[in-house]
């Protein structure tokens, strides 16, 4: 009886779910890294590195994650996958509580969820071959399925990213940064997943192989609907690629929306700041739009400010903002929830035609 | 025009590697005038920081050597100067941001006792007191805030954005005449970049220096470059003034470039990226060096089998490209497919 349950549920898992339904969903998360001193390694504080942090990411559709650095972001992809444990909270991939699972069922789960990083250089071994490092993954869930299934897989895969199949027998150095993030990607693919994790996956690109890496994502997402969790702190990249967008600042998500709703109707303060620092391209436009210069710097995230995490840094700080914690909800309707007391849209990208 | 500040003329610099002579820098010219700042944009490998540090004699000797070429500030070839009197010329009459404050500042020293050494070096007679006084001044002026105190700290006490503003103090400390800022903020977050921006304007108009910005971010050269100049395998392929090489430019690389270019404040139905890798200098494509990735050239002959030489187009306004007068039809057809407008239609 309980054996057909396990398996109905695992059957399940592994289906595909309808384009805009919920797969993920995160609830409360909450990240903090023991800070020890003295003789003993006592605990003596924690770095808050996510703290109750929520959202949900629909089948085939992509949320962004931007913020700056230490906000938390890479910290909340990595919980996700359970590189790291998170200290409280939920996270249920497809209605199911990851943390409540065993680490076997957990690794079945790792098919659905891959992960994506950075840094092309560091994320491949060295070592081995670029048709090992695709096939490794299909190896380990027992999909490799002999020599010639499994090369022709690897093959195919490569070809999906655009490498070439025959450059498979080399090795990581030779290829470039674009071509080791395609191989990346190709390697995340390699489970069919429903979930890929992009922590900055363009970010050490030069701008023309940039643009190449982000049509690639672009089209496997319309041609396998793959949800993606893209974090990045570029927001020209954001805007391009993403379907909603949670901005985080010192551990918090402040304000979350449609990306048309971040950003061309932003109501917390941090966002409109953020967006009024990214440079555009246009030098017509230079001086035509109203800068929002933040004073000083992002607050250790292991003593962070009472109340709002901003506001030590925010030009409508008053005294509520050391006292409460303004709630993350809906605060003007347009299902656009924003983190602040006062709250209020302001277009901070468009430009003053005059 | 006023006479130019800093002129270099056909620099070659060049490298030797195992496989062979490599031209890092393949007869680049360009100018600097007084007040300007000069943008010069390229890839990783497109020779924009070996031009500046063979301006200033800090190409490693050997594998490195300058090969031919002259660096004219106010007329005076600095090629021709030896170490010493070079090194009065370094963080006197020119000066230098580096990217990484962190790995540029000396950890063991505090920052002011650093900027100190900077004004002691080329003024012996100023006195303890004096320096530091003249440093807190300008940590003031770069908005480090209790720039008293902050003298006596040490670097790893700084945060990024300070460190930067560090730099800035020590490169305008002498009151440069040229400024050189190699990737300036893009080890920082984006408000801490439009802080560190603005210090830099501020530093400029405080010191008139001609700046040199070269960074990849086009985002940064849109924001503060007056004129820019575009380079590709170690040569320049385009310049003109910064609304000249946005809105109309004259080179597909360039073209390529903005075609390439996520937008934070317009929807664009397609990115175009510019296919295929930079080109390796150890074997740079025959021909225009771009043609392996052209859209334009679409492989004609003479782009395979003849370089282009960098023609004038008009006063400061230069392009690489055979078939430079068809870039308009190449501009209308990639607005046609990104949707993005360069003809500056907000």
């Amino acid at each position: 009886m309980s054996t057909t349950a396990t398996a109905a549920s695992e059957q399940d898992l592994h289906a595909r779910s309808p384009l805009g339904t919920e797969i993920l969903r995160v609830e409360s998360l909450t990240k903090h890294f023991p800070i020890r001193g003295g003789l003993f390694r006592r605990q003596v504080g924690a770095v808050q590195a996510v703290d109750d942090v929520s959202f949900a990411v629909r089948a085939g559709e992509t949320v962004g994650l931007v913020g700056e650095s230490g906000c938390g972001k890479s910290t909340t992809g990595r919980c996700i996958v359970r590189l790291l444990d998170p200290t409280d909270g939920q996270i249920y991939f497809k209605g199911v509580d990851l943390a409540g699972l065993t680490s076997r069922r957990m690794r079945e789960l790792r098919r659905e969820i891959q992960i994506m990083f950075q840094d092309p250089y560091a994320s491949l071994n060295p070592r081995i071959s670029v048709n090992e490092i695709i096939g490794e993954p299909l190896r380990i869930f027992g999909r490799y399925r002999g020599e010639h299934k499994g090369k022709e897989r690897v093959a195919e895969l490569m070809r999906l990213v655009g490498l070439n199949p025959e450059h498979g027998n080399r090795f990581p150095h030779e290829f470039s940064g674009g071509q080791r993030q395609r191989i990346g990607v190709a390697r995340a693919l390699a489970l069919d997943p429903q979930l890929i994790i992009l922590d900055e996956p363009v970010s050490a690109l030069d701008v023309s192989i940039q643009a190449q890496v982000i049509n690639l994502l672009d089209e496997l997402q319309e041609r396998l609907g793959l949800a993606y969790l893209f974090i990045a702190h570029d927001l020209s990249v954001v805007r391009h690629l993403c379907d909603r967008v949670a901005v985080m600042y010192l551990g918090k998500i402040v304000e979350f929306g449609t990306k048309h709703e971040i950003f061309d109707n932003p109501t917390h303060p941090y966002t409109q700041a953020l967006l009024s620092a990214v440079p555009i391209t246009d030098p017509r436009m230079r001086g035509k739009r109203e800068r929002i210069m933040l004073e000083g710097d992002v607050p250790s995230p292991s003593n962070p400010p009472s109340g709002c995490r901003f506001r030590t840094r925010c030009w409508k700080a008053e005294e509520i903002c050391a006292t409460e914690v303004p709630e993350l909800t809906d605060r003007f309707g347009h299902g656009h929830p924003s983190a602040c007391h006062f709250a209020e849209p302001r277009a901070v990208l468009r430009v003053d035609p005059s | 025009m006023t006479e130019p500040l800093l002129s270099i003329r056909d620099l070659v610099t060049e490298f030797a590697t195992p496989d062979g002579v490599v031209h890092a820098v393949d007869g680049v010219s360009y100018d600097v005038y007084p007040g300007e700042t000069l943008g010069v944009v390229g890839e990783s490998g497109s020779g924009k920081s070996v031009t500046v540090m063979s301006i200033l004699g800090l190409i490693p000797q050997p594998p490195g050597r300058v090969a031919n070429g002259e660096v004219l500030l106010e007329g005076r070839d600095l090629l021709t100067l030896s170490e010493r009197e070079m090194r009065l010329v370094r963080g006197k009459e020119i000066a230098m941001i580096f990217q990484d404050p962190m790995t540029s500042l000396n950890p063991v020293l505090t920052v002011g006792d650093q900027l100190s050494e900077a004004i002691v070096t080329h003024d012996a007679d100023i006195g303890e007191d004096a320096a530091r006084e003249r440093v807190v001044g300008l940590l003031e002026l770069v908005g480090v805030p209790n720039a008293d105190d902050r003298f006596d700290q040490y670097p790893h006490e700084y945060s990024g954005g300070m460190r930067q503003r560090a730099m800035i103090a020590m490169a305008i400390a002498n009151q440069p005449k040229v400024l050189i800022a190699d990737e300036p903020t893009t080890a920082l977050d984006v408000t801490i970049q439009a802080q560190v921006l603005e210090v830099l304007q501020k530093a400029q108009d405080e010191t008139n220096a001609g700046t040199i910005l070269i960074t990849h971010d086009l985002g940064v050269i849109a924001e503060m470059a007056d004129r820019v100049v575009v380079m590709y395998g170690g040569r320049v392929v385009e310049s003109g003034t910064a609304e000249e090489i946005f809105h109309s430019p004259k080179h597909p690389y360039t073209l390529g470039l903005l075609s390439s270019l996520t937008r934070p404040n317009v929807d664009l139905e397609r990115l175009e990226p510019i296919p295929g890798q930079p080109p390796s200098l150890i074997n740079l494509p025959s021909g225009c060096s771009f043609h392996p990735r052209c859209h334009l050239g679409q492989g004609r002959a003479v782009c395979r089998s003849e370089v282009p030489p960098l023609l004038e187009l008009g006063v400061g306004r230069r392009s690489a490209c055979h078939f430079h007068e068809e870039m308009s039809q190449e501009v209308a057809r990639v607005e046609q497919e990104t949707g993005a407008h360069f003809d500056g239609e907000l």
